[in-house]
């Protein structure tokens, strides 16, 4: 049980049983820590925001890094269009990356190593910005999917590509999180579990192994942030400022 | 005392500012973001296709074709994300 690499990712109750409709929606560990992530950010920024001093303070400090970090991506990515979603935005990026750190702890649990909770996200990012450029743009946003300087001949065929394209999009999105924490996870379990059954004697090459992924893992935890929150910048961008 | 906290802020961000034209760190970290990106895009429209095609077929009862038509759509789909984001890319540097 405590060798199997998979076992990690067991989603389990805590506390009492609620069923409501036919429906389980008991409290579980996943749950618990997606909780836990969002009082991290907002105990963060609650301290890192309650003296505002000229010169800042560590926590200060931290929270003006973050804050800055995301200003500057949404400027750079969607303009200066894109200052309304800032907040949706910031939120989204420290609740990927508090999750994404938070799975690094041991004895943790990863919320984002579950597809179904980056491809509610992702699921839900593409609804509203594909409602935003139809608010923008009218039926205008259809253009996105015709391309300008085609031959009429194949424009059916890249139409339906185009499509396609779009539609990959909340895939690619939330796949592309969920793989990387979950395959992340699993090698280090599986690392682990090679220090355990070597023993003593040659366990000490795996326990290096382990040593370095869990840095390159923490490096990924962060990436994986920054793309999921970077991709959203971009999809904006392409809902605010059509230009084909 | 309020002069002495200003010039300290006023050190950080210029500092800041110095960094941000010389961040070899922030473009080799944007850089692996895009690489990942490649990767799941190719094989996510691929998914996407197959997954169409599929419901498709059981829309008009055509089984085997528009599935197999659909998968090419998809790689063709993923092959046009690799290259909007090379061009993005290139127009960067």
């Amino acid at each position: 049980m405590a060798t199997n690499p998979m076992h990690q990712f067991t989603v389990h109750r805590v506390g009492p049983e609620i069923n409501i409709a036919g429906i389980d929606l008991s409290f579980t560990n996943a749950s618990l820590f997606m909780f836990i992530s969002s009082f991290c950010v907002c105990a963060l920024l609650f301290a890192g925001t309650r003296k505002r001093e000229i010169v800042p303070s560590k926590i200060q400090l931290i929270s003006e890094i973050f804050y800055n970090f995301i200003a500057k991506m949404i400027s750079d990515t969607a303009g200066s269009k894109a200052k309304p979603y800032f907040p949706f935005i910031f939120s989204l990026f420290m609740f990927v990356l508090f999750c994404n750190m938070i799975g690094m702890l041991p004895y943790s649990f990863t919320v984002t190593s579950h597809i179904i909770v980056t491809l509610l996200l992702a699921i839900f990012i593409f609804i509203a910005v594909t409602i935003i450029g139809f608010m923008k743009h009218g039926f205008g946003y259809l253009k996105l999917f015709v391309p300008s300087g085609v031959p009429a001949l194949l424009l059916p065929l890249i139409t339906v590509i185009e499509i396609i394209s779009y539609l990959s999009r909340p895939v690619s999105l939330s796949v592309r999180l969920f793989a990387n924490m979950m395959a992340g996870h699993t090698m280090l379990k599986v690392f682990g579990g090679f220090v355990i059954s070597l023993g003593l004697l040659g366990g000490w090459l795996p326990l290096s192994f382990s040593v370095a992924l869990t840095g390159l893992e923490i490096l990924v935890a962060f990436l994986q942030a920054y793309v999921f929150a970077i991709l959203t910048c971009i999809y904006l961008n392409d809902a605010l400022n059509l230009h084909h | 005392m309020l002069e002495k906290k200003f010039k300290t802020r006023l050190k950080i961000a210029k500092s800041k500012l110095k960094k941000d034209y010389m961040s070899e760190n922030d473009k080799r970290s944007s850089f692996m973001g895009s690489a990942f990106k490649i990767g799941t895009d190719l094989v996510a429209a691929v998914g996407v296709g197959t997954i169409i095609g599929f419901i498709l077929d059981s829309w008009f009862d055509t089984k085997p074709w528009l599935i197999i038509i659909f998968f090419f759509l998809g790689a063709a789909a993923g092959m046009l994300n690799v290259i909007k984001v090379a061009k993005q890319m290139q127009k960067e540097n």
